[in-house]
C-alpha cells in the first residue's frame, strides 16, 4: 500500500480583512482514503477547499500534490490536476440541459462545433455504471434536488477526477438520499479515488471515514484515524469550551386559551407547482411549537404567507395579533440592511416618530448592544462588519423588543457559533414563558426537540404529523421510538 | 475624517486632475493649445459676474432634476426618463401659465407648477407600475418613454399650439417672471441667472433632510439597498417605488421655474438639450448625495458655460467630452480607490 | 390609400431599415447573452458612423472607412469590457457615459473637422457586389453587402450561440458565472468576447447609415441603437424572434416616412412613436413573458 500522501496542506494562511478563515493548516490525505474535514460553521472548511479547487488564492503556506508543490491559479488547473469539487451551492446552469451542464468546459467538438451526441454516449456508459439515472436532456431548472446532486456527481466522473471534494453534500438530502449517496462515495473508493468530505455530521464521518481532520476558528485543533474515533472527543474538539450551559427545561404552564395563529387548509401555488396543500396549524400563546422538515418542503411559503410577504391560494390565515416578529432564514438577504448601522437597522423596523436623527441613532444602538450582548467594531459601524452570530444578535434584539405576541424564528442558530446558539435558544424559551406564541423553524431535529412543545413535520406542503413534548421529552421511554417516526415522517414514510 | 471620506476626496480629485489631463492630451493631438483655451476659459467664467451667473444659470437646473433623479437611484430605480418627464411636465407648466395668465396673473404661478409637477409625476408612475405589476425593468421603460413624450409634444407642439413657423409656445406674462439676480446686484448684470437657483439649493437642503433625517428616508434607501429584507421588515416596497418615481419624476419638471419662469417666458422644444441625461451624470458623482448634487450641478454649469467662452477657440462641444469623461473617470477611480485603498471585493 | 403606400419600392425600404436594427440588436444580444448589458449601442453606431464618414472623406476610399470604423468599434468596446468586466462598475451607468462621451466626440469633431454643426460633406459609399446588383427586382438590396451580411447573420448568430462550444460558453457566463468558473471557464475573456462581438456589430450598423446616407449628420442615428435594444428584448435574445421585431420595427419607420411622403392625414408623430409604444406593451406582457440571461447586468 501507498503511503506517501497525496495531498499535503503546509501552513496554509487565508484572510479575509481583519479575520483569519484559515490559520497555519498543516496536515496531509493519504490516497484512496475517505478523509473528512468537520468543524463548526465557518470553521474554515469551505474556504480550505475553495484554496485546494483554485478559488481562492492562500495568502502563505503551499499545497503539494503527490509531493509536488502545487499553485492553482483557477478551477482549470485544478481540473487539470484530475481534481473536482461538488459545492455546497450546486453550481448549476438553470437554462442548460444536464447535458450540457456536465460537459460545459470539456465539450467535444468538431472544429469549434459542438458534438454532443458523442459525450452523451460516454455519460450513458458512466450513468450504467454507477447507477446516476437521469434525462440528460431536461432543463436542470425542471429537475430535483437529488438530481441535480447526479448532475454534479456526473461533471466529476465526466472530467475523470480522482480527487473528489465534496461540501457539505448530505445537507440537502433525505435520509434515503443520503443512503443512496453513501453507496456511490464506497464505489469511488473502491476504485481508487481520494474522497474530501466537509461536513459537520458526526454520523457521515463514522460511518465513511478512513481519518477525520477537525477545524475550529481556522486551525487544526485534532486529527484521528477511524481505528481511534470517539464521537464525545470528537463532538468536544468540534466546539470546544462552552462559556455558558443554560438549562432549558424551565418550562411553565402558560398556554393560552385561543390559538395566536391559526391556518385553515392552506393552499399556495407558485408559478403552476402548488407548494403548500392544505396547511393546518395552530400555534398558541405560552407554545414553541416547531416545524421540521427538510428543506424545500414548504417552511419557507408558511412563514411568507403569516408575515403577509406572499398571499395564500385559498384556505384562511387568523391571527389573534397584529404584528409579528420575525427572524428570517437567510439574514443578509431577508434580515437587515448591512450598509446601515446597528441603529439605523432597529429604527428602520421599530420607530414611532417621522424623524430620525443622530442621538435617536446612538441611544437605539446602545440599547439592543447593552442588552443583548452584540460585540461590534463601533456603534456606528454598518452591520455588515459584524461577524454572524452578532449580526444574528442585533436582529433578535431588533425584533424581541418590539415585543409582538406572536414571534416566528426561521433557523435562528444556522451559522450561529456554538456560545450565541445557546444565548439564542434561552431568549426564545424566555419568550416562551412570558406567553407568546413561538413559531420555529428549523431543519435542526436537536433544537427542535430541545425546544418545542409541539413538533409538526412537514413533507410535501402537508403537516402530517405533529408530536407533543410528552412524546419526545428525554424522560420518556418511547423516546427512541417516536424520534424513529419523526425522521420518517421527514421522508413522507409512513410509521408504525 | 474617515476613512470613506478620504475616498470619496481622493477618487473625485485625482478623476478630475485625470480628465484635465486628458483632455489637454486630446486638444494638443487635435492641434489646439490647451493651456490658451484652459486660460480663456477661467478667464471668462471667473473674471467676470456674467460668466459667474451664467454658470450657475446653466446649474440651477440640474441641481433640481439632480434631486429628482437622487428620489429614483436612493430607491435603486434607474430612471433614465427624465429628459421625457421634465419635458411633458414644463410643456404643459407653460401652456397652463399662458392660457390663464390674463385672468390670474401672478397666482398662474403656482396653479402651473402644481399641473406640471403632476404631469410628470404621472409619466413617472407609469414606469414605476409597470415595474410593480410586471416586473419589467424601468431603464427600459423609462428610455422607450423617452421617445414617447418627446413624439407627443411635437405633435401637439407643431399641430395646435406653436407660435407660427417657430417650436415654440406664446409667451406667458411679463409680471409672472422669477426676477434675475441682476435686478439685485449688478454685479450679474446681463445674466440669465435668477431667483429659482436660491430655491434650488433649498430644495437639495431639503431633499437631504428628508433622505437622512427622516423615517421615509431611512425607509427609500433599504428599499433601495435591499429591497427582499425590506419587504421581510415591513416596508411596503411597491408603495415606495410609484412615491419615489412620481416625487422624482415630479421634481424634474421644476427646471421649468427657471427655463419659462426665470428666463424665456415660454416653453421652447428642444429647451432641456439633454438635461436630464446629464442630470443623471451630476447625481451619480455625487453619490445621490443632494449637497454633493449642488457642487457636481455647479462643475457641470461651468464646464457648459466655459464650453461657450471658448467656442471661438475650440468648438464648444469639447465640454461634451469633458464631461462624459469625468463621469467614466470619476466611477473607474472610485472603484480603483475602493479596491486597492478600502480593500472591498 | 394604403395601395399607394405598400409598393415595391417600400418593401425595398423596409429591407433597408432593418439591417442596422438587425446589426445593433444582434449586437447586444451577444452582449447581454454573456451577462453584459449595453445601452451604449447607439453611441457605437454614431462613433462608428462618424469615422467612416471622416476617413472616407479624408482617402476617399471606402473601404478604409468601413476598416476604420470598426476597429473604431473595437477599440471602444475594450474599453467598454475594461470599464465593466475588469473594473465591475455598474454596466448602465457606463452606458449613460458611453453614449455620452461617443455622441459628444462625434459632434466636437465634426466641427472640429468639417466646421459644420449640422453635416459633413459628402463622400461615397460602400461600392455594390458585382453580379448580385445586377439581378432584377432585388439587385438593390443584394447588391449591398451590409443588408446581405445583416440577413445572413440570423443564421451566423443562430448557430454561433446555440451549436458551438463558444456559443455555449458565452452563454454560461451569462447564466451563472460561478458555476462556469467551476468548470475551469474563463469568465472575463468570455464576456470580453461578447462585448467585442457587440461592438463590432454595433459598429457595422453605424456603417451601414453613414454609408447609405451619403453624408454623415448629427442625429443621424436617430434612436435606432435603442430600438435594437427593444427588439433584442422583445425577441426573447433569440436571433430568429429577433430578426421579426426588427422587420416590425423597420415596417413602422418604412411607414413613417411614406406617410410623411405622401402627405396623408396621419400625424407621423404617432407612426414615429409606434415602435416605442409596441415595445412597452410587448414588455408588460401582451406577447408573453420575456426572461433575460439569468446573470444579465451584474458585474462578476
Amino acid at each position: 500500500m501507498n503511503t506517501s500522501p497525496i495531498i499535503e496542506f503546509k501552513n496554509i494562511s487565508k484572510k479575509f480583512g481583519d479575520f483569519f478563515a484559515n490559520e497555519e493548516i498543516t496536515f496531509s490525505i493519504l490516497p484512496n482514503t475517505v478523509h473528512s474535514l468537520i468543524g463548526e460553521n465557518g470553521a474554515g472548511k469551505t474556504t480550505l477547499m475553495k484554496i485546494l479547487f483554485g478559488i481562492y488564492k492562500q495568502d502563505s503556506g503551499h499545497i503539494y500534490i503527490n509531493g509536488n508543490p502545487v499553485s492553482f491559479k483557477n478551477p482549470l488547473d485544478a481540473i487539470m490536476n484530475n481534481i473536482g469539487m461538488v459545492h455546497q451551492h450546486f453550481e448549476l446552469i438553470d437554462d442548460f440541459t444536464a447535458l450540457e451542464n456536465i460537459v460545459l468546459g470539456d465539450e467535444e467538438s468538431d472544429y469549434g462545433f459542438l458534438n454532443l451526441n458523442k459525450s452523451r454516449k460516454v455519460l450513458i456508459d458512466i450513468i450504467a455504471k454507477y447507477n446516476l439515472g437521469i434525462n440528460l436532456d431536461e432543463k436542470v431548472c425542471n429537475i430535483s434536488i437529488s438530481e441535480k446532486q447526479k448532475i454534479e456527481l456526473l461533471k466529476l466522473l465526466y472530467r475523470k477526477s480522482e480527487i473528489l471534494i465534496f461540501d457539505e453534500p448530505t445537507a440537502v438530502l433525505s435520509p434515503i438520499e443520503v443512503e443512496e449517496f453513501f453507496k456511490i462515495i464506497r464505489k469511488f473508493k473502491e476504485e481508487g479515488k481520494t474522497i474530501l468530505l466537509i461536513t459537520h455530521k458526526l454520523n457521515e464521518i463514522k460511518e465513511l471515514s478512513d481519518s477525520v481532520t477537525v477545524l475550529r476558528k481556522g486551525k487544526v485543533v485534532y486529527e484521528v484515524g477511524s481505528d481511534a474515533l470517539d464521537i464525545s472527543v470528537l463532538s468536544r474538539e468540534i466546539v470546544g469550551e462552552l462559556e455558558t450551559v443554560i438549562d432549558l427545561n424551565i418550562r411553565g404552564d402558560v398556554k393560552s386559551e385561543e390559538p395566536y395563529i391559526e391556518l385553515n387548509n392552506i393552499v399556495y401555488k407558485h408559478e403552476k407547482a402548488s407548494a403548500l396543500n392544505g396547511v393546518n396549524l395552530s400555534v398558541y400563546g405560552g407554545q414553541i411549537y416547531s416545524i421540521c422538515g427538510v428543506e424545500g418542503n414548504g417552511q419557507s411559503e408558511i412563514v411568507d404567507l403569516i408575515a403577509g410577504i406572499t398571499r395564500k391560494s385559498s384556505g384562511s390565515i387568523q391571527m389573534k395579533y397584529d404584528g409579528i416578529s420575525l427572524v428570517p432564514d437567510d439574514r443578509l438577504e431577508k434580515g437587515m440592511v448591512k450598509e446601515f448601522n446597528t441603529g439605523e437597522n432597529v429604527l428602520l423596523r421599530n420607530n414611532k416618530s417621522k424623524y430620525i436623527s443622530s442621538s435617536k441613532i446612538y441611544d437605539t444602538a446602545k440599547a439592543v448592544v447593552d442588552k443583548y450582548d452584540v460585540r461590534l467594531p463601533a456603534l456606528n459601524a454598518p452591520l455588515e462588519s459584524l461577524s454572524g452570530g452578532n449580526q444574528q444578535k442585533v436582529i433578535f434584539g431588533r425584533e424581541i423588543e418590539l415585543d409582538n405576541n406572536i414571534m416566528v424564528f426561521v433557523h435562528p442558530t444556522r451559522g450561529v457559533d456554538i456560545n450565541a446558539t445557546a444565548y439564542i435558544h434561552k431568549i426564545i424559551l424566555e419568550q416562551r414563558n412570558k406567553g407568546k406564541a413561538v413559531l420555529l423553524v428549523t431543519s435542526d431535529l436537536d433544537e427542535a426537540l430541545k425546544l418545542s412543545d409541539k413538533i409538526g413535520i412537514i413533507y410535501k406542503g402537508l403537516i402530517g404529523k405533529e408530536f407533543t413534548r410528552n412524546e419526545f421529552d428525554e424522560s420518556t421511554d418511547k423516546r427512541n421510538r417516536v424520534l424513529q417516526n419523526i425522521g420518517k415522517a421527514m421522508i413522507g414514510v409512513n410509521s408504525d | 475624517m474617515t476613512k470613506k471620506v478620504k475616498a470619496n476626496i481622493l477618487s473625485t480629485s485625482i478623476s478630475l486632475v485625470a480628465t484635465i489631463i486628458i483632455l489637454f492630451v486630446f486638444l494638443y493631438l487635435v492641434g489646439k493649445d490647451p493651456f490658451e483655451v484652459m486660460q480663456k476659459m477661467l478667464t471668462e467664467v471667473f473674471g467676470t459676474g456674467y460668466g459667474i451667473g451664467q454658470a450657475i444659470f446653466k446649474a440651477t437646473p440640474l441641481i433640481i432634476c439632480g434631486c429628482g433623479l437622487a428620489f429614483c437611484f436612493q430607491a435603486s430605480l434607474f430612471n433614465i426618463g427624465a429628459e421625457g418627464q421634465l419635458n411633458l411636465g414644463v410643456f404643459v407648466m407653460s401652456i397652463v401659465a399662458y392660457m390663464f395668465d390674463d385672468y390670474l396673473g401672478i397666482f398662474i404661478l403656482p396653479i402651473a407648477v402644481a399641473i406640471g409637477f403632476a404631469v410628470s409625476a404621472f409619466w413617472g408612475f407609469i414606469p414605476a407600475y409597470i415595474k410593480i405589476k410586471r416586473g419589467v425593468s424601468e431603464v427600459i421603460t423609462t428610455i422607450m418613454m423617452n421617445f414617447i413624450s418627446l413624439a407627443l409634444i411635437n405633435y401637439f407642439l407643431i399641430e395646435f399650439l406653436a407660435v407660427k413657423s417657430t417650436v415654440r409656445t406664446e409667451k406667458i406674462l411679463d409680471v409672472i417672471n422669477i426676477p434675475k439676480l441682476s435686478v439685485f446686484s449688478d454685479y450679474f448684470e446681463g445674466s440669465s441667472a435668477n431667483l429659482t437657483f436660491f430655491f434650488a439649493i433649498a430644495l437639495a437642503a431639503a431633499t437631504y433632510f428628508i433622505f437622512y433625517k427622516t423615517s421615509f428616508g431611512y425607509k427609500l434607501r433599504a428599499v433601495g439597498l435591499n429591497p427582499k429584507a425590506s419587504r421581510y421588515l415591513g416596508i411596503n416596497t411597491n408603495k415606495m417605488t410609484i412615491i419615489a418615481f412620481m416625487i422624482g419624476a415630479g421634481i424634474t419638471s421644476l427646471v421649468g421655474l427657471n427655463f419659462v419662469f426665470g428666463y424665456k417666458g415660454y416653453y421652447e422644444y428642444g429647451f432641456s438639450n439633454n438635461l436630464g441625461f446629464t442630470a443623471i451624470a451630476v447625481t451619480l458623482l455625487a453619490k445621490n448625495n443632494p449637497i454633493g448634487i449642488i457642487f457636481t450641478a455647479l462643475l457641470f454649469g461651468i464646464m457648459d458655460y466655459g464650453g461657450l467662452s471658448v467656442n471661438t477657440l475650440v468648438p464648444k462641444e469639447i465640454m461634451l467630452v469633458f464631461q462624459a469623461l469625468v463621469i467614466l473617470s470619476i466611477l473607474s477611480f472610485d472603484r480603483i480607490i475602493k479596491i486597492y485603498y478600502l480593500k472591498e471585493k | 390609400m394604403l395601395e399607394s403606400i405598400i409598393t415595391y419600392s417600400f418593401f425595398m425600404q423596409v429591407f433597408r431599415m432593418f439591417t442596422p436594427y438587425y446589426l445593433g440588436a444582434s449586437a447586444a444580444t451577444f452582449s447581454e447573452r454573456s451577462g453584459v448589458v449595453n445601452i451604449a449601442i447607439e453611441g457605437f453606431m454614431i462613433i462608428s458612423a462618424f469615422s467612416y464618414a471622416a476617413i472616407t472623406i479624408a482617402t476617399q476610399n471606402p473601404y478604409l472607412g468601413l476598416i476604420g470604423g470598426l476597429i473604431i468599434g473595437i477599440l471602444f468596446s475594450l474599453f467598454f469590457s475594461l470599464f465593466t468586466i475588469k473594473l465591475k462598475i455598474n454596466q448602465i451607468v457606463i452606458g449613460v457615459g458611453f453614449n455620452l462621451l461617443m455622441a459628444g466626440l462625434a459632434k466636437f469633431l465634426m466641427l472640429l473637422f468639417f466646421h459644420s454643426s449640422s453635416n459633413t460633406p459628402g463622400y461615397p459609399h460602400i461600392p455594390r457586389l458585382p453580379f448580385l446588383k445586377s439581378i432584377p427586382m432585388i439587385g438593390d438590396l443584394t447588391g449591398d453587402s451590409i443588408i446581405i451580411f445583416a440577413l445572413l447573420l440570423v443564421f451566423i448568430s443562430q448557430t454561433v450561440l446555440f451549436k458551438t462550444r463558444f456559443g455555449l460558453r458565452l452563454r454560461s457566463v451569462g447564466e451563472n458565472p460561478e458555476a462556469a468558473e467551476t468548470l475551469g471557464i474563463k469568465v472575463r475573456l468570455y464576456k470580453s468576447g461578447g462585448v467585442i462581438i457587440c461592438g463590432l456589430l454595433a459598429s457595422l450598423g453605424g456603417i451601414w447609415l453613414a454609408s447609405n446616407q451619403g453624408s454623415f449628420s448629427d442625429g443621424m442615428v436617430a434612436g435606432r441603437g435603442y430600438i435594437a435594444i427593444a427588439a433584442m428584448i422583445i425577441g426573447k435574445w433569440k436571433p430568429m424572434n429577433i430578426f421579426f421585431a426588427c422587420l416590425m420595427f423597420a415596417f413602422f419607420e418604412s411607414l413613417e416616412i411614406a406617410l410623411q411622403i405622401s402627405g396623408s392625414g396621419i400625424p407621423s408623430q404617432f407612426v414615429q412613436m409606434l415602435p416605442y409604444l409596441i415595445t412597452i406593451l410587448v414588455l408588460i406582457g401582451f406577447v408573453g413573458k420575456t426572461k433575460p440571461p439569468a446573470a444579465d447586468g451584474i458585474p462578476y
